[in-house]
């Protein structure tokens, strides 16, 4: 589902500063339509996920940095794994 | 509901940082984006995270350890996890393949069927997508550029070729979903129904028409229209003509590729005035020969 940068909010719970923080750190690439942008569940998800790491964890911003590039690298792997799967159980 | 204390696994005297320490050290074993890989993780984490919301809030602890509430309604509202959105197949821009960038540099079978993924991923053909699309019988034989209106509010102009048959698929190339890459768009199937006609029927390439006629033009014959799907044409009834007698028009049926068109098969039926005419009453009275014709000699009944 895409949604506007106000539903956004409203499901995620993130406040609008801080939003703005994770866009421009890139935590965040919501995609830009016109003067607006628009937020997918993939969006809200990881919103979720950059919180828990905040207030869960108590991690600092660049702890979070690093983490999500280790989270976006491990699931380029699961994906890469996934998709190998079949080749790989055909192959004698 | 568990013990909130045993979920975290801390003693009921636990300070809050103790109790803090332990929810960290479990939510980073069973946090589900942490450990895309472990099933069990989500239900797990849900328990934890609310036994830590009840112990962490000061004023819920104390009522809790007082007896006033249970652990029961803790639970976190439902929200999905990121690793359920991550590995998806519709693409988003966190994707990040420099975890086995350096695999796909060499020369091995390993490194072949990685790029190769990557590329199927990459360049992948948008979905067919299915529409049904009711026509008249009489489009069916003629063809027809009928305009398809579709869920998401565009249209799509489709083209019936003549003498579709009912149920048959139509493909638009390209007019699917679209693809990712050099993938290119689906293409879109459209299953053409053929709406039931009041006059016309279909037998192969034939087409069967029932076609009433006067009892003067069945005895003495004559010249009548009959309505085809191209439109209607003059045919001449022979004298003696018969309800159940089949006359063919040739070529009148539906189109064939690479074959002659079929035949219009029309089935005359004999019908009487509505209202008894009492001339009729007469002459069939006084008509001896009618009245020794038997029709149904020599059947069963």
């Amino acid at each position: 589902m895409i949604m506007s940068k106000h539903a956004f909010l409203t499901s995620s719970g993130v406040e609008a500063q801080m939003l703005e923080f994770w866009i421009e750190q890139q935590w965040l690439i919501p995609t830009q339509t016109d003067a607006e942008l628009s937020f997918s569940d993939t969006d809200v998800a990881r919103a979720h996920l950059i919180r828990d790491l905040k207030g869960v964890f108590g991690i600092n911003d660049e702890g979070v940095d690093v983490i999500l590039h280790l989270v976006d690298q491990l699931h380029g792997l699961r994906r890469a794994l996934a998709t190998l799967n079949p080749s790989l159980s055909s192959s004698p | 509901m568990k013990n909130p204390y045993d979920v975290l696994g801390v003693a009921s005297t636990a300070s809050s940082t103790d109790i803090q320490k332990a929810y960290r050290k479990l939510a980073k074993t069973l946090h589900p984006d942490l450990n895309p890989g472990d099933k069990a993780a989500e239900e797990k984490f849900k328990e934890a995270a609310g036994a830590y919301d009840l112990l962490s809030d000061g004023e819920k602890r104390k009522r809790f350890d007082a007896g006033e509430i249970d652990a029961s309604g803790t639970e976190r509202p439902q929200h999905h996890f990121y690793r359920d959105f991550a590995t998806s197949d519709d693409g988003h821009p966190y994707t990040d393949n420099t975890g086995f960038a350096d695999f796909m540099d060499s020369d091995d079978a390993f490194a072949e069927l990685l790029k190769r993924s990557q590329r199927a991923r990459a360049d992948r053909r948008g979905e067919d997508l299915h529409y049904r699309l009711p026509i008249e019988f009489v489009e069916s034989i003629t063809g027809a550029n009928k305009r398809l209106a579709l869920p998401d509010g565009g249209t799509l102009d489709v083209k019936i070729p003549p003498g579709l048959i009912d149920g048959q698929v139509l493909r638009l190339k390209g007019k699917g979903a679209p693809g990712a890459g050099k993938g290119g768009p689906g293409d879109a199937l459209i299953e053409v129904e053929v709406l039931a006609d009041s006059r016309f029927t279909r037998d192969g390439d034939d087409i069967l028409l029932e076609l009433p006629i006067s009892l003067s033009e069945a005895v003495l014959g004559g010249r009548i229209r009959v309505p085809t799907p191209v439109g209607d044409v003059t045919m001449s009834v022979p004298k003696g003509s018969n309800t159940g007698t089949t006359l063919r028009l040739k070529g009148k049926g539906a189109p064939r590729r690479g074959r002659a068109r079929g035949d219009e098969l029309v089935k005359l039926k004999i019908v009487l005035p509505k209202s008894p005419d009492p001339e009729l009453n007469a002459f069939v009275s006084n008509w001896i020969k009618g009245k020794e014709f038997n029709p149904r000699e020599g059947s069963s009944s």
